[in-house]
């Protein structure tokens, strides 16, 4: 049991900034998630953590232990491998006993606590075979039970599920959820996926470019998002992001139309975002402006529809009986209550 | 020609390039092992039947050759020499594969460099400083030699298979609370046992062959088997029949060892670590 701080934690490989002067509170049986596209600065964050990666500034606690100069096995976390890590020249069962074996544990409790792992994981019919025997998902599950075989003060997992195909890590993720919940131990959790972060998390940190860009729960940061880099990275299909201007408290687009109220002083240049999901379609003439769908995607729960709206294309998404085809006009309405403005200079968000 | 016939065709062109090849390297070793069971006088004649004798075997081992003597300096060279080489060259390969130091790239550039150099560039002042501190003629000097031949083979033979072992396994085990050496024990040597066998063989029969250095550095205590060789001159010239008994003694443990690389080649090296 444990939280971890990172205290203005910094990350160079010569010129280049890994992890840029972060700092970070995780708090005790928290699941965070570190978010971001790959070269943010992500894995390197936790492998920090682990002990695998030296940081070039700052502190690193877990508890009350200043762990930066502490080796990987004498800071008591257990991670789970991108590539799973296993030892292929062990058994499945010598594979999860490892961590037990090497930190001394009675030899005596080592069958038993290996056994009550792999139940947890539904593994216990394999334990007599080695990882190339096994599946994917069956070796992410070794790599698991390795990992709570143990009780380390901190899980770390480095992108775990994304080398299963898609109908599996859907599986895997309702059970890791389940496991995190059972077993609460802090975890931090690398992704690039914004499904798994949004479904896992307690909080999420999204990353880029070694800065955290939004640290909240899954709510804020897909409600409330900071910047329009977070506007952009959370949410499938991404949030519709509509160049324009505040003019007598009006948002106007680029091509000039006076498309929605806006509760902030004019300004020359803005950017407003919204979400597919907070448009709604009409018949023509119904909604706020007509438009012409580009292209019309049915996706069986829903439908999309791309639109060219002026110069740009909006994807709003349709109920899932609509059906049009491209070429067809149709009304779009804004739902005034989810709608943001950006400031195109700095990115960050502004309050209306 | 119909498909069937045109595949029996190329098979039957494939196998006789094979036999071809294989009688090519393998018509010296045959004419070895015919004439080391031939009598003195049947050695020069090119026949295929005769009455095989065993008594140059034993010829070779009775005074004056004694190449008994020699088949144990040889033993003890090579396999001291390879017993010392492989834990020395499996650290260093180890910690060129795992962690970059300053010049890395130019030292391991300068252990393959002296591969290149010629021996007999190197063989004098070998000579000379041998007889100096008193090595001339000794089985350590000669172990010293090869430590130096097979050491820079075996640090580049061995630091490519522990590239092959995949990074997030050893992380997996440090994470899981292994120190740096338990590591190298649980999982490195391990993972890695198919080239380090590989590699002793390879450096094995490096020094069992190694004939230059042992011909300049040692006259009587410490000679190898290859020098032996040179002994079997009679007055009437080479006693090639007696030549043939050492050189199928010499041969012998190559075969055996040739065959045990190749089951281990076979072996897979990673064995489904990753994906």
């Amino acid at each position: 049991m444990a939280e971890i701080k990172l205290k203005n934690l910094t990350k160079r490989w010569g010129d280049f900034v890994g992890v840029d002067d972060q700092s970070l509170d995780i708090a005790d049986k928290e699941f965070l998630v570190l978010l971001g596209p790959s070269g943010c600065g992500k894995t390197t964050t936790m492998r920090m953590i682990a002990g695998l990666e030296e940081p070039t500034g700052g502190e690193i606690w877990i508890g009350d232990r200043m762990v930066n100069d502490d080796l990987p096995k004498d800071r008591d976390v257990a991670m789970v491998f991108q590539n799973y890590g296993l030892y292929p020249h062990m058994t499945i069962f010598e594979n999860i006993a490892y961590p037990l074996r090497v930190r001394g544990v009675d030899k005596a409790d080592i069958p038993e606590r290996v056994q009550k792992a792999a139940e947890q994981v539904e593994l216990t019919q394999f334990l007599d075979r080695k990882p190339k025997a096994l599946s994917g998902g069956q070796r992410q599950r070794v790599a698991l039970a390795r990992a709570i075989v143990r009780t380390p003060k901190v899980f770390l997992m480095d992108e775990p599920l994304s080398n299963l195909d898609a109908k599996l890590r859907v599986t895997m993720r309702a059970e890791l959820k389940h496991l995190s919940r059972e077993l609460q131990i802090t975890t931090v959790y690398v992704t690039h996926d914004q499904i798994e972060a949004m479904t896992l998390a307690d909080r999420v940190a999204i990353m880029k470019h070694g800065v955290i860009q939004q640290l909240g729960t899954p709510d804020d940061i897909y409600n409330d998002p900071a910047n329009l880099f977070v506007a952009g990275f959370i949410g499938s299909p991404a949030m519709n992001l509509i160049n324009g201007s505040v003019q007598d408290g009006m948002f106007v687009t680029t091509g000039g139309t006076r498309l929605v109220k806006v509760n902030t002083p004019d300004r020359a240049a803005a950017i407003l975002g919204v979400r597919a999901d907070d448009m709604q379609v009409h018949e023509q003439g119904q909604g706020d402006i007509d438009v012409t769908i580009y292209a019309f995607e049915n996706t069986g729960e829903s439908t999309l529809l791309t639109v060219q709206w002026g110069k740009q294309r909006v994807i709003a998404r349709g109920d899932r009986h609509l059906r049009k085809d491209q070429g067809d006009v149709v009304g779009i309405s804004l739902n005034s209550d989810h709608l943001y403005l950006f400031d195109p200079e700095t990115e960050n968000r502004i309050g209306m | 020609m119909t498909g069937k016939q045109k595949k029996q065709f190329w098979n039957l062109i494939q196998t006789t390039l094979i036999l071809i090849a294989m009688f090519i390297m393998l018509v010296p070793i045959i004419w070895i092992f015919l004439a080391a069971f031939k009598t003195h006088v049947d050695v020069y004649q090119l026949k295929l039947f005769f009455t095989p004798t065993l008594e140059n075997f034993a010829t070779v081992f009775d005074d004056p050759y004694r190449l008994g003597e020699k088949l144990v300096n040889s033993t003890i060279v090579a396999l001291v020499s390879v017993v010392i080489a492989i834990p020395i060259a499996t650290l260093a390969a180890y910690s060129f594969s795992r962690f970059s130091m300053r010049g890395e790239t130019m030292m391991l550039v300068i252990i393959l460099a002296t591969q290149f150099v010629p021996a007999v560039v190197i063989i004098l002042p070998f000579f000379v400083m041998f007889r100096d501190i008193g090595l001339l003629d000794t089985r350590l000097g000669l172990i010293l030699v090869n430590l130096a031949i097979v050491m820079p083979f075996a640090i580049w033979m061995i630091k490519g298979f522990i590239d092959g072992i995949p990074m997030d396994t050893e992380e997996a085990a440090m994470v899981d609370g292994s120190s740096r050496l338990q590591v190298i024990r649980n999982i490195v040597l391990p993972m890695a046992a198919p080239g380090l066998v590989t590699s002793a063989i390879f450096c094995f029969i490096i020094a069992w062959n190694e004939f230059l250095f042992a011909l300049i550095l040692t006259n009587k205590n410490a000679v190898t088997l290859p020098i032996g060789l040179a002994l079997f001159k009679g007055e009437e010239g080479d006693l090639w029949n007696l030549l043939s008994a050492a050189g199928i003694i010499i041969m012998a443990p190559m075969f055996v060892l040739a065959l045990m690389i190749r089951k281990y080649f076979v072996q897979g090296m990673t064995m489904g670590a990753v994906r």
